[in-house]
């Protein structure tokens, strides 16, 4: 290879002017895969030729077969050698005028082509050119657009994204259709140089934000970034938080209404998922549908959620606590029967409701591996017989299998995935502190979880704004969602060039 | 604004407001109608109340005027750019052993009505042990973020307050307030010492002073956070002497809890309200404790810049449970507490009056004030 490469001038970095050379080269480079296709075709019919190169599984034949070869075929004068046309001129020909295809590309450095082919491109060689066309064809089997499983709604748009990135970017597009919406795009990952892209939209985010977020992508280095999980885990402001700091969605219209509201999203090729940032605890538990319901319908089922939270957070402990360290507090009658259902049971409260809990975390994650039909049927089986035999057997009391049940339902009403895993955890915690402590243990605990957030900051935005710190005028969207007439500022929280989303008064007519 | 902070280093005037609230606000309210009821008769009390208050307003004033005056300083900068630097060392350490007993003392009252409301077998030592560990996670962040911490925590202490209020409405008797003005005015004005004493802690914005970012609007902020501490104490007292006339409150040892004792939940989902309310209370006597904490080490701090701040957490935490542990008594511990009100008076008030009036005549301003 050094010998004849010692040929050109232009050393081995840059395409050969001889064809076969350039095809043993990046046979050699590939180390000869058995999806490499290379297909030599003479231009016109004529003693001009050229060659093909791509990757059979990550290239559209269709596009190939009707757009390049059969107009090269046909192409006439500038195959024959004796009409007259410099080499360049040739290749300009077959770039401008022969091949159909929108995408087309002069390159002459080896590390362009060699990516262009891995991305799925084809590669052009002509005979005696030192410059190679790359020609887009990248094509891969995509799913079609559905709505997304884990963030199903009543009411909003049945779309979600998919896997390929250049149709998340297209749903975001086409909802926002404003010349200031920007893509920045990076590539991730050393060896799996996958496409990453930060969105915002410029006027309206805070430019701290986005000079933040580029600054911790920049920093990225790793082999694979497999999911945007990796992203986040990477970026993050705190790794010993068990609150999500960037918010991930499948939404596009979750994605658009942030955008909107002055955040930026990081979308990453090879995963639906997109990351919101930044995120406050707030957003944590809004979810898009309690803007398109009626406000009042929005802000009860907002309402609930908060509670739902509180419930999935401190219910076991409130039961240990009672139980064990205040049945005074208990009323009378309930006390007895408590009492009464707790008479066989050899356990002390905590001892059972861990073992409910951890139970019921069993089954949850049993549910997610087994194959979707029969995840139902052991979700049933499991809670209902485990429980009830449970009961029977005297390990637990009913009570118990009441309180588990009402706190697992809070966890799934909370809409982040996530956070919900994040308030799971945190339910051990308190139940332990209850164990200990009784209600001032729930109480410390509750305090440290303050703490935690208060401190806490995603990208330089404190993590319980809009309470701490106070911004009033968004709490109009905080506990109450605010009829829709009245949400005409953009969160003051987020510091946005542009504040108004709304005109006061409507448009006059 | 440069770049995407809410800086860590920056208290804003809401923060401010919560946080002189959250201060006072702490273990006296649970206290003073008895103190008050034990030294004027009847329902006079709250002559005692109203002057008492007064009195914490105008301090209040003058202290909010010299961090008006001194922008942007702790107090250490201010008692040196006054008087000198030795001045400014003294006036940091007795700031910061106040402020340190302080600690002591609220943990061990916590530990005390804990163990009446909340316990009956769980010792004091451990009550403390968790409580003053909390506190250290509280103290080890930025000061800040604990001032901020308020915001949070003091709407859900007034919310359980205000509850356990209305909820009484039904038993008031207003008979027990009469008769009126029957107190002799040398005993208005001891009842008054008594309230001073529940108005103390707000003095530490005076080392806060020193992020807060908007110097003009601090004298509205101190007077807006000590006239809800005050309007709670008028309510409390009124509502306690009202349901309890002023015998039984006498007696009684903590009657602001015993208000909530009476409460009966609607729906019944609960009995023994005051175990609740107590343990919400809990929230104020930690933001009161973390906050006295963390001025304690901003003291030092100023004594001794090298140090780290987990340092001095590490090294007082131990020290400050030694010393809650000390008195073996409930009326040892209001002997400690009346002596450390002493202490807040002289150190907390005495000397920023003086200061102000140092500064005035010799007529130093701190940099960048307006007026």
């Amino acid at each position: 290879m050094s010998e004849t490469a010692s040929e050109d001038k232009r050393g081995e970095n840059y395409v050969f002017s001889d064809m076969q050379e350039n095809i043993g080269h990046i046979r050699r480079m590939l180390g000869d895969p058995a999806d490499l296709v290379i297909r030599i075709i003479s231009i016109g019919g004529g003693e001009r030729s050229c060659a093909l190169v791509f990757l059979s599984g990550l290239s559209d034949k269709a596009v190939i077969d009707e757009q390049i070869v059969r107009q090269i075929l046909k192409a006439g004068r500038i195959g024959q050698e004796d009409s007259g046309l410099e080499i360049s001129e040739v290749l300009g020909g077959l770039r401008n005028e022969t091949m159909s295809v929108s995408q087309v590309l002069e390159v002459n450095l080896w590390s362009d082509v060699i990516k262009a082919v891995l991305y799925g491109d084809t590669a052009m060689f002509l005979e005696g050119a030192d410059d190679a066309l790359l020609v887009g064809t990248q094509n891969w089997k995509e799913r079609s657009i559905e709505e997304p499983p884990t963030e199903a709604l009543v009411r909003g748009p049945r779309e979600g994204f998919t896997e390929k990135i250049e149709t998340n970017v297209g749903l975001i597009r086409r909802g926002i259709r404003d010349m200031n919406l920007r893509f920045v795009s990076y590539t991730i990952g050393r060896r799996s140089r996958k496409t990453l892209i930060l969105t915002y939209i410029q006027g309206i985010i805070h430019p701290g934000i986005v000079e933040e977020a580029r600054r911790r992508l920049d920093t990225i280095d790793i082999d694979d970034a497999p999911e945007s999980g990796f992203i986040e885990q990477w970026i993050e402001d705190s790794f010993l938080s068990p609150f999500p700091q960037l918010l991930h969605t499948e939404r596009p219209d979750k994605v658009r209404a942030a955008l909107l509201q002055g955040k930026a999203v990081i979308m990453l090729e090879g995963t639906p998922f997109a990351l919101i940032l930044p995120t406050t605890f707030v957003a944590l538990i809004q979810s898009p549908e309690d803007y398109y319901e009626r406000w009042m319908i929005g802000s009860l089922i907002r309402l609930l959620r908060y509670f739902a939270v509180f419930i999935a957070l401190f219910l076991p402990s409130v039961y240990i606590a009672l139980v064990s360290f205040h049945p005074g507090m208990i009323p009378f009658k309930l006390a007895f029967s408590i009492a009464a259902a707790r008479e066989g049971v050899p356990f002390p409260a905590v001892i059972e409701a861990l073992l409910m809990e951890g139970t019921l975390e069993l089954l949850r994650e049993a549910g997610i591996r087994l194959p979707k039909p029969i995840g139902q049927t052991i979700g049933i089986v499991g809670g209902l017989v485990i429980g009830e035999a449970a009961v029977q057997a005297g390990v637990v009391s009913p009570i118990m299998v009441i309180v588990v049940a009402i706190t697992a339902i809070s966890s799934f009403a909370i809409p982040s995935y996530s956070a919900g895993i994040s308030f799971r955890m945190l339910r051990f915690a308190t139940m332990l502190a209850a164990a200990a402590l009784g209600l001032f243990g729930i109480i410390l605990t509750f305090i440290m979880i303050s703490i935690h957030l208060v401190r806490l900051k995603s990208f330089g935005m404190p993590y319980s704004t809009p309470v701490a710190p106070m911004f009033t005028s968004d709490w109009r969207d905080l506990v109450v969602r605010s009829p829709v007439t009245f949400l005409t500022r953009r969160p003051q929280f987020m510091q946005t060039k542009n504040a108004n989303r709304a005109s006061k008064r409507g448009k006059r007519t | 604004m440069k770049s995407f902070e809410y800086g860590d280093r920056e208290i804003g005037t809401a923060e401010v407001f919560f946080g002189v609230s959250n201060m006072v606000i702490g273990f006296w309210i649970l206290t003073l109608p008895r103190s008050l009821a034990t030294i004027t008769n009847s329902s006079d009390g709250w002559m005692s109340i109203v002057l008492g208050g007064g009195a914490s307003l105008a301090i209040g004033w003058l202290i909010a005027s010299l961090c008006k005056r001194f922008p942007k300083m702790g107090l250490m900068e201010m008692t040196k750019s006054v008087a000198n630097r030795a001045t400014a060392n003294v006036v940091a350490m007795l700031f910061a052993c106040y402020t340190f007993l302080f600690v002591s003392y609220e943990t061990r009252g916590l530990a005390n009505i804990a163990k009446l409301y909340l316990f009956d077998r769980t010792p004091e030592e451990a009550i403390c042990l968790f409580f003053l560990l909390v506190v250290a996670y509280g103290v080890a962040g930025s000061s800040a973020a604990l001032l901020r911490l308020n915001l949070v925590f003091l709407p859900i202490v007034l919310l359980i307050l205000l509850l356990v209020l209305a909820m009484n409405i039904p038993f008031l008797n207003l008979n027990n307030l009469k008769p009126m003005f029957v107190t002799d005015w040398k005993d208005l004005l001891k009842g008054t010492k008594d309230t001073v004493f529940s108005f103390l802690g707000f003095e530490v914005i005076l080392f806060y002073n020193a992020w807060i970012n908007r110097p003009q609007k601090v004298r509205r902020a101190v007077l807006g956070g000590l006239t809800i501490p005050f309007t709670l104490y008028l309510l409390v007292f009124f509502f306690v002497i009202g349901i309890f006339g002023s015998e039984v409150t006498k007696n009684t040892l903590y009657p602001t809890a015993e208000l909530a004792k009476q409460v009966e939940i609607p729906g019944g989902f609960f009995e023994r309200f005051e175990s609740i309310f107590f343990t919400i209370w809990t929230i104020t006597l930690f933001s009161t404790t973390a906050m006295a904490f963390d001025v304690t080490i901003i003291a030092l701090r100023s004594l001794f810049p090298k140090t780290k701040r987990i340092t001095w957490v590490i090294a007082l935490c131990p020290i400050a449970y030694l010393a809650a542990m000390q008195p073996q008594s409930v009326t040892e511990l209001d002997i400690l507490g009346k002596w450390i009100s002493y202490a807040a008076i002289a150190i907390g008030w005495g000397i920023p009056s003086l200061l102000l009036g140092a500064a005035m005549m010799r007529g130093v301003r701190g940099n960048g004030c307006a007026s």
